[in-house]
């Protein structure tokens, strides 16, 4: 039996964070399961999903981590999941829509945007921003399942959003973005 | 996730440079349905294709609506109905065109191609008949669409046959008079007609095929030019960009394209439980402004479609076209190049108006791509005889060069070369293109017999 933990860090960037945690996960016997990191503004944040021996606790963790050398301290977040294997994932949609965003910069296009998707029980598995020349650019990966609208209608209400807004909102099959980019067709 | 960049170029094709799947066509074996007589067979045909293509339309709505792609035209392609109704008169296959026309109304198609004969080496009694129905069959009908294959490169041009085209082409345009000889833009002449091409009036389910198939026309000329534009754009000094690089765009470009019929045509596939055919790479303009084949010609760099150069143009357009898209596909079918059908591209219309795009220039550019001379609109006075060795020329194009050729000729009742002709729609319009030495070419047509099939070896 394994214990599953879900660990959270964020630090200033420089060479040899991801060595360093990962090190001290190791060296407890964890075994990493996943791993995602992103840079911005020169801070790194990473979120590690890890199993470990039961007798591994939390604290051992935070302690291994705080013993890492470092200029910067790192901030760390641990949650520790069930035992009974639910570790509260699900499985991911088979169909996935990408929402795509556009228009000139100013406050509030992310929150807009998100709430207009939490209204209407729409999750967002991945969003990517840029901004270029004050234009402002989103896309976003969403999961529809729980969403009652149909795709007609939730069509619509982006039209009218994108109205209000004034910004160029639209959305397309993931599978489209796929195929047009990729050698393998889905 | 991909890169936003990426994700941006995809949703610029579909929501602003007019990409589309241009046509889902069903291919339709028809060969079963020969009854004891023609109620019977009429019968037959019209629950066969209830069954087959009953959910057809909606399918291919539903699956546009899913992937925001829309599909402009659901057609049905069906087995040459010469070899349907064998033994049958010319009254009976005009019969069998009103019932298909019914059955294509009833299940919502655009057009049915398919009422057609291949009589490249001979003809027999029922296909004399069948062409002989042809004109009347065409003018009772909104939605049929004909076709003759009359030359192969195996077999050489039947002679014969090519001296009715140009009678049933002027009678066709005569029988539609009131609406410009609009019968005439619904039948086509082939060579080396293939037999999974998705798009009209050429489209037939040939002998070869399943019991029935899905094929998807995809397009996007106007993708395409919008690409190169920008490509161009981002290479404002001079000796940065060069053609190569272009072809390179266009490859690329149209792998895209092929990808989202593909992508479409699967997923109607899965959903009617129908096998999916071929994609066809055809490059085929429409009217709209921003969708055009002769547009490229320009921003290749000849000023006017026509000019010394275009030829060479369109060869490179038609190869990049088919290496791009060729990858994209898991079977690639049809007519598979760049169409340069006048009246239904605004921007060759346009040249034929101006007088730069000539009938020789259009022809010579035809030995290059698909399809051949297509939708060319000439004076009404042209006679029977001219029309016929003007196709015949054609037809040589194809057979020599081991290609399809088609020619879709209107000779407009009672215009004559500079008039223009409107017929709406994807039909599109043009000015009506002048034909020179006119009458010179009847001694020709008169031989009759076969034209023989050439070496296929010696090919220097």
């Amino acid at each position: 039996m394994k214990k599953h933990m879900i660990i959270s860090v964020m630090s200033k960037d420089r060479p040899g964070i991801i060595a360093s945690i990962t090190g001290a996960i190791y060296h407890l016997g964890g075994d990493l399961a996943d791993l995602n990191q992103t840079v911005l503004c020169g801070y790194l944040t990473m979120i590690l999903s890890a199993s470990f021996d039961l007798h591994v606790t939390k604290e051992d963790l935070v302690a291994a981590i705080s013993h890492i050398k470092t200029d910067s301290k790192f901030e760390v977040s641990i949650k520790e999941l069930s035992v009974s294997g639910d570790n509260g994932a699900e499985l991911p949609p088979t169909e996935t829509y990408i929402l795509t965003v556009q228009g000139p910069n100013k406050a509030g296009i992310v929150h807009g945007i998100s709430q207009f998707c939490f209204d209407r029980n729409i999750n967002i598995l991945d969003l990517a921003t840029t901004l270029k020349n004050n234009q402002y650019t989103m896309a976003l990966q969403l999961d529809l399942r729980k969403c009652s609208l149909g795709l007609e209608n939730l069509q619509k209400e982006l039209d009218d959003y994108s109205r209000q807004s004034d910004l160029t909102v639209m959305i397309q099959h993931n599978d489209i973005f796929q195929v047009t980019h990729e050698i393998s067709m889905p | 996730m991909l890169r936003s960049d990426q994700i941006l170029a995809t949703v610029e094709m579909i929501q602003k440079e007019n990409l589309d799947v241009r046509t889902v066509t069903m291919g339709l074996n028809l060969l079963d349905c020969r009854g004891g007589n023609i109620d019977q067979t009429c019968e037959k045909i019209r629950n066969k294709i209830q069954s087959y293509a009953g959910n057809f339309v909606a399918t291919c709505e539903a699956m546009s609506r899913k992937y925001g792609i829309p599909v402009v035209n659901k057609r049905i392609a069906v087995t040459p109905i010469a070899f349907v109704g064998a033994g049958f008169n010319r009254e009976d296959f005009v019969r069998l065109a009103i019932t298909l026309d019914e059955a294509a109304t009833a299940v919502g198609v655009d057009i049915l191609g398919g009422f057609s004969a291949q009589v490249e080496k001979g003809m027999t009694a029922t296909d004399r008949e069948f062409i002989a129905s042809i004109p009347a069959a065409l003018a009772a009908t909104t939605k049929i669409c004909a076709s003759i294959n009359i030359a192969t490169t195996q077999k050489g041009i039947n002679m014969d046959a090519l001296a009715m085209m140009g009678k049933t082409v002027k009678d066709l345009a005569e029988m539609t008079a009131d609406q410009c000889g609009f019968g005439a833009a619904k039948f086509v002449v082939f060579c080396n007609q293939p037999g999974d091409n998705p798009f009209m009036a050429g489209a037939i389910h040939g002998l070869e095929e399943a019991e029935a198939v899905l094929n998807v026309g995809v397009s996007g000329p106007g993708v395409i030019a919008r690409a190169l534009e920008r490509l161009i754009h981002n290479h404002p000094a001079p000796g940065t960009l060069q053609l190569d690089e272009l072809a390179e765009e266009i490859k690329q470009t149209t792998f895209r394209v092929t990808r989202c019929g593909e992508l479409i045509g699967r997923a109607v596939s899965l959903s009617l439980g129908i096998e999916f055919g071929v994609v066809d790479l055809s490059l085929a303009p429409t009217p709209t402004i921003g969708d055009s084949v002769g547009e490229i010609f320009k921003i290749l760099g000849v000023d006017v479609i026509g000019a010394p150069g275009s030829t060479a143009i369109l060869a490179m357009l038609n190869d990049a076209v088919k290496k791009g898209g060729i990858f994209a596909s898991k079977t690639v079918g049809g007519l598979s190049g760049a169409f340069i059908p006048v009246m239904e591209d605004a921007m060759l219309a346009e040249a034929v108006g101006n007088g730069s795009l000539c009938l020789e220039k259009l022809e010579a550019m035809t030995c290059v791509c698909s399809v051949g001379l297509d939708m060319v609109a000439i004076p009404g006075s042209v006679d029977a005889d001219t029309i016929s060795a003007i196709i015949a020329d054609e037809m040589a194009i194809g057979v020599v060069n081991c290609k399809t050729t088609a020619a879709r000729l209107i000779p407009v009742p009672g215009k004559e070369a500079g008039d223009y002709v409107s017929f709406g729609g994807l039909f599109g319009a043009s000015p009506i293109m002048p034909i020179r030495n006119v009458g010179m070419s009847s001694r020709f047509i008169a031989w009759g017999g076969r034209m023989p099939a050439p070496v296929h070896s010696f090919k220097n």
